[in-house]
């Protein structure tokens, strides 16, 4: 297939690439532009590791096509700590145990982070919802979400 | 908008026109769905908007998000948000459309269910000019619709509902979230002024049939009744009596019809209360 | 105990920050320039004779630069108990998903497209795809030719049956005339897949001299070298694995599943050549969890005490062996319980039929025995009018006395692993509210032995760099192992970097599963600082010029206190740099053999526990009596774990582990229909999610073992195997009804509720 040109700005940098119509974001931005913070799984949407930012947005970069990207903003983890500070929630995420395998991580600190900037004081039963999306194998949920809870301010449950 | 429906008339049957495509590229990879040519309507102006005021419109670009957030669904129409927000996890809801929904046709569709209880209507554009349709009569089979290929749907809309309305939806899954219905259901209730009789009623079941489908009997069977505890035991047997659910991966056709009677009777309940509350 | 400064603590795991950023690189992100994309073409018959394959069209094709079939690669029966295994189906396929042929491309569409253009000619044969089938007399057998494999000579195997392994203590016979009542159930459990987030992948480049070098997201890496070295037939030493990074294990990646593919391809190609798993590989033709059929008759007498077990567990181990054998010897361990039965005769069966070959998840076998031993014991507490809690607390094992092999069980902190988990569910209260109720269930499990060794360097900035072959695969584990080499040496955590699982630089390990990572790894750490120390002083002694009886390691420096004098490790590794070599240390653990009873079992590959742990699990949950869903309110674990080295981590395993689990009890299946798989994705294999997912309460028991590591035992297993059987329970307390299959869905509930007697 013919490749169209692309001008595809992640994390406040711009791409200048040639694609082929039928290629997901996700695609282009760990086999093109070779950032593999955005990981790769079900690619139907299912299990949230491909979660990326689109104009701030949650969204599955498996199923968004790269051209349907054009003129807007990509966040991908890479993008999240500002000068070499981490990000408040990546910190809550180190800080709280909520790190295991960290496959699932990139994505739910995403989603987490897109949630908290329209709702930044949460219950846990709103953060839990806001990760649905997201799938984790290792932890159960509950120290991600304790980091959430954490980053956003709020109390944590009381910890042994 | 123009553009994409010369754009549809064009390719016909070779393109699809995709907006959040959360049902449109799965089908593509998982080689459930050809398509040579995809017009992408992310740019398409006039598609995302929300209209209230005599009537509800919902441009078919209106994400579910959009749906679920909407401050004027919060009353009568609060089963607008109940369906949407259960559709899948929020990068999914993020993107998906009302019109991709209405299109895909799924017989387990969520928020389908819930604008055939308002007797919406919805609109396609072609080259030729406009048709609109009943929802409740769009779709034919799963996935098949009277769309014709290349026909751009625009919107769906619904009259406001009278009042001592209201609306309620349920849905059954084997997990909490990111589910596709075993069975849901939406209820839209109207009482008379005193608020003792039914009136008026829909009952529109999803995952239990071929297409949403619409418990008539049922919904027959509340007229001019006070929404008791029996009736509304009564409409959920009878509701379950017209269905033809399927025993598949997911449930039984016996759990499901199981789960149609208990859900249309709570849907019913809820229905009530809200009426109640609005006193 | 005194108090420890590094190991006990909750300190943050040592590569976080790579996770959180994105930097980590994982199998699935590697890459290498001019990389070719494999594809692997898997049969749709569960059971053919493989008339004619032909690849000729697909290698053609544009992009394609390889298509291997059977013909193309030695014809080498591999496996661990059995060798029976094969890359691809030679003559016979035997399961649906089994690989027939793997192609290299330039593009991964390009490598679709040539799986498409290989003709291939199936003739299909009757599938046996149950165990009774399978084990039917004149059965069809999955492997004609079974009596000529190679395997372990300690199995029992006949036909369909890989293994058959037994315990048997007393007179079983005489235990049930002893009894006042027996009880007889049968249970039984599907597959379930691991679901690790990561799918399995490899990348796979030769060089000029032969050797090939593999990156993979295996849990082994010296198995996976074996292996690879067996079929590529070449020696060891010219295979060499790597592990960058794993999402998830779970005991899914284990054994060889992609690697082969990319290293013969790339072999064929001349190019480095990287092959991924699929979601519907993963849930037609992976490593997931051997289906399993329980039959458990037990008696008792009047007043609950437990006379005498039979015990049959029959696996569906598929087309291979593979880890059925062992599998099924731990099952007769689980089947016993933790309990004082002194008549035993279980049986654990490994049974072949044409699906996958089923391996190891996350305690295998444990969830399966447990479903049935803990579901039993509240049938039998239930029909004596007796108090479930009390029942197990008068039949539990305690210190000093037997497991069912006859080891000596030590360090049993199962009856405080009770009351604690009972006590904060609010046992005494039961049944709070109708369609409430409270369940409980307990176990044990092993700590698995094998090898592991470590080598130690301390850096000229005083840093210390851990080198062990055993790979992370999320658990902390190596951060724990991290922590005990910084108690020792008397410095920080974060004096320490780890460098893993490369078989060429890095010691052998046993590998990241069974539970013993930080246990083994842990202690080939203290052995390699003793070692280290005893260089350190030396050198120091001479440079402090004291005796190095006054010497003591404290902040990253050797001092002698009483001589006022100091020397900080990066001035001594310096020191020993430029003079000496450096310093440099190696440690090895080998866990001690557990003494058991040989003359008590047959065809066991698992004969006893290691360092048992011992947990109790309860829960507090409501049923809708309409619809039958389950709403858990509260989750509690109480889990011997020896001594806790990094609290945060373990309760980590165990949310995780408790999370899983629940999956199984409560979701989870693979759903076969004549041989296939049905539900070969994510939308219908059913995983919790956030919002499924109750918070789990962990209470962390510590009555340390005599060999882990301060006490330390295996944490990562156990929380998988007790939530099927304390939710059954909980459901039966408060409904009444009593589900013997898993998973207990709303459906099976409410079609239960309704068909009882009014």
């Amino acid at each position: 297939m013919a490749r169209i040109p692309l001008s595809l700005r992640v994390n406040g940098e711009a791409h200048d690439l040639a694609v082929e119509p039928h290629r997901t974001l996700l695609d282009v931005l760990r086999a093109e532009l070779g950032i593999t913070g955005t990981k790769e799984n079900c690619l139907e949407a299912e299990c949230g590791v491909c979660t990326v930012l689109l104009d701030g947005m949650a969204v599955n970069a498996c199923i968004v096509l790269a051209l349907q990207c054009r003129e807007r903003e990509v966040t991908t983890i890479e993008g999240l700590a500002a000068g070499g500070a981490l990000h408040p929630v990546q910190q809550a995420f180190i800080d709280l145990g909520a790190v295991q395998c960290g496959y699932c991580i990139p994505g739910m600190i995403l989603a987490a982070r897109a949630y908290l900037d329209g709702n930044p004081t949460p219950s846990e039963a709103e953060i839990r919802e806001a990760l649905a999306g997201n799938l984790c194998r290792c932890t159960g949920y509950q120290k991600i979400v304790d980091a959430v809870l954490s980053a956003a301010g709020a109390e944590v449950p009381a910890r042994r | 908008m123009r553009e994409a429906v010369e754009l549809g008339a064009r390719f016909g049957a070779d393109g699809r026109f995709l907006a959040g495509g959360t049902d449109l590229l799965i089908q593509m990879r998982r080689g459930q769905l050809r398509a040579r040519h995809l017009v992408s309507l992310h740019r398409v102006p006039g598609l995302g908007a929300v209209d209230i005021d005599d009537a509800v419109t919902l441009g078919a670009l209106v994400t579910h998000r959009r749906l679920e957030r909407e401050p004027g669904f919060r009353g009568a129409l609060r089963a607008l948000i109940e369906s949407a927000e259960v559709v899948g996890g929020h990068q999914i809801r993020n993107v998906a459309t009302v019109g991709g929904n209405i299109v895909n046709a799924s017989p387990a569709a969520d928020v389908v269910p819930v604008l055939i209880a308002l007797d919406a209507e919805v609109t396609c554009v072609g080259p030729g000019g406009e048709r609109t349709f009943p929802l409740e009569a769009f779709a034919s089979a799963p996935g098949v619709t009277a769309r014709r290929p290349g026909e751009l749907l625009t919107r769906a809309r619904f009259a406001r509902l009278p009042p001592n309305s209201a609306t309620a939806f349920l849905k059954a899954g084997r997990r909490r979230a990111m589910e596709i219905a075993l069975v849901c259901v939406a209820a839209r209730v109207t009482l008379d002024a005193g608020r003792e009789r039914c009136v008026d009623a829909r009952i529109v079941l999803g995952a239990v049939a071929p297409t949403t489908l619409r418990a008539r009997a049922a919904e027959l069977s509340l007229r001019g009744q006070p929404l008791t505890e029996r009736a509304r035991r009564e409409a959920g047997r009878a509701a379950a009596a017209e269905c033809s659910p399927i025993s598949d991966v997911r449930a039984s056709a016996r759990y499901r019809a199981l789960l149609v009677a208990t859900l249309v009777e709570r849907a019913l309940a809820r229905c009530a209360e809200r009426i109640g509350q609005t006193a | 105990m005194t108090a420890t400064r590094v190991v006990g603590r909750s300190l943050p795991r040592m590569d976080a920050p790579g996770k959180v950023t994105g930097s980590a690189v994982y199998a699935a992100d590697f890459a290498l320039p001019g990389m070719l994309y494999g594809k692997v073409l898997r049969s749709r018959e569960p059971h053919a004779r493989l008339v004619r394959i032909d690849a000729s069209r697909a290698v053609r094709l544009p992009g394609v630069r390889a298509a291997l079939t059977a013909a193309d690669v030695a014809d080498v029966r591999y496996g661990g108990s059995v060798k029976d295994e094969e890359v691809f189906a030679r003559d016979r396929v035997r399961f649906a998903g089994q690989p027939l042929a793997a192609v290299a491309a330039t593009s991964l569409e390009a490598a679709t497209a040539a799986l498409a253009a290989i003709d291939v000619v199936l003739e299909p044969l009757p599938p046996v795809l149950e165990v009774a089938a399978a084990l039917a007399p004149g059965a069809p057998l999955v492997h004609e030719g079974w009596a000529g494999y190679a395997a372990l000579p300690i199995l029992h195997r006949d036909g369909n049956v890989c293994n058959r392994a037994r315990i048997v203590v007393g007179d079983v016979e005489r235990g049930f005339e002893e009894a006042d009542r027996i009880f007889e159930q049968r249970f039984t459990t599907p597959s379930v897949h691991q679901g690790y987030t990561e799918p399995r992948a490899a990348v796979a480049q030769w060089d000029s001299a032969g050797q090939v070098t593999v990156w993979s997201n295996t849990q082994l890496p010296f198995e996976i070298q074996n292996t690879l070295a067996e079929i590529l037939q070449v020696p060891l030493s010219r295979v060499r694995v790597v592990v960058p990074g794993i999402g998830g294990g779970f005991g899914g990646k284990l054994r060889v599943g992609v690697e082969h593919f990319a290293a013969l391809l790339a072999r064929k190609t001349g190019r480095a050549v990287k092959v991924m798993t699929t979601s519907e590989e993963e849930l037609t033709a992976a490593y997931a969890r051997q289906p399993a059929i329980v039959e458990l008759k037990t008696g008792v007498t009047s007043d609950g005490r437990l006379t005498a077990r039979e015990g049959r567990l029959w696996f569906d181990t598929g087309a291979f062996a593979g880890s059925g054998p062992g599998v099924a010897s731990v099952a007769t361990l689980m089947l016993a319980g933790p309990y004082r039965i002194p008549n035993l005769l279980l049986e654990g069966y490994a049974v072949y039929t044409h699906k996958t070959n089923f391996g190891s998840f996350r305690a295998p076998s444990g969830p399966q025995a447990n479903f049935a031993v803990e579901s039993q014991m509240d049938i039998i507490a239930d029909a004596l009018g007796l108090d479930p809690l009390a029942l197990r607390l008068k039949n539990i094992v305690r210190e000093g006395e037997e497991g069912p092999t006859g080891q000596v069980l030590t360090a049993v902190g199962l009856d405080e692993c009770l009351r604690k988990a009972a006590d904060a569910i609010g046992w005494k209260e039961r049944r709070p509210a109708p369609g409430r109720g409270k369940g409980i269930a307990c176990g044990w499990w092993t700590t698995t032995g094998g090898s592991s060794g470590v080598y130690l360097k301390i850096n000229p900035d005083g840093s210390v760099a851990l080198n062990t072959g055993a790979a992370e695969i999320g658990t902390a584990a190596l951060t724990g192992a991290a922590q005990v080499l910084a108690e020792d040496l008397g410095v920080d955590l974060t004096d320490v970097n780890v460098v893993s699982a490369d078989t060429l630089s890095t010691p052998f390990d046993f590998g990241a599963q069974g539970s013993r990572t930080a246990f083994a790894v842990g202690n080939a750490c203290r052995a390699a600082v003793a070692d280290l120390k005893r260089q350190v002083f030396a050198l120091a002694a001479g440079h402090l010029g004291v005796d190095e009886s006054a010497l003591e390691l404290r902040g990253g420096a050797v001092v002698a206190p009483a001589a006022g004098r100091r020397a900080t490790l990066a001035e001594l590794a310096r020191l020993s740099q430029a003079s000496g070599g450096g310093l440099i240390a190696h440690g090895t653990f080998v866990a001690p053999p557990t003494a058991y009873d040989a003359k008590r079992v047959e065809g066991h590959v698992y004969p006893a526990f290691h360092s048992p742990s011992f947990h109790a699990h309860a829960v507090d949950l409501s049923v809708d009596a309409e619809t039958g869903e389950v709403t858990i309110h509260r989750y509690v674990v109480a889990q011997d774990v020896g001594f806790a080295m990094n609290p945060t981590y373990i309760q980590g395993q165990i949310e995780g582990g408790v999370a899983q689990g629940l999956g199984q009890a409560l979701s989870e299946e693979i759903v076969y229909d004549g041989g296939r798989v049905v539900n070969a994705n994510l939308t219908d294999y059913k995983m919790p999610t956030a919002v499924d997912v109750p918070r789990i309460e962990s209470i962390l028991v510590q009555h340390p073992s005599l060999v882990g590591p301060f006490g330390a035992k295996g944490v990562g297993e156990p929380p998988n195997i007790e939530p099927p059987a304390a939710v059954a329970n909980a459901v039966a307390s408060a409904t009444g009804v009593r589900i013997t299959s898993l998973p207990i869905t709303a459906e099976k509930i409410a079609l239960a509720l309704r068909e009882r007697p009014r």
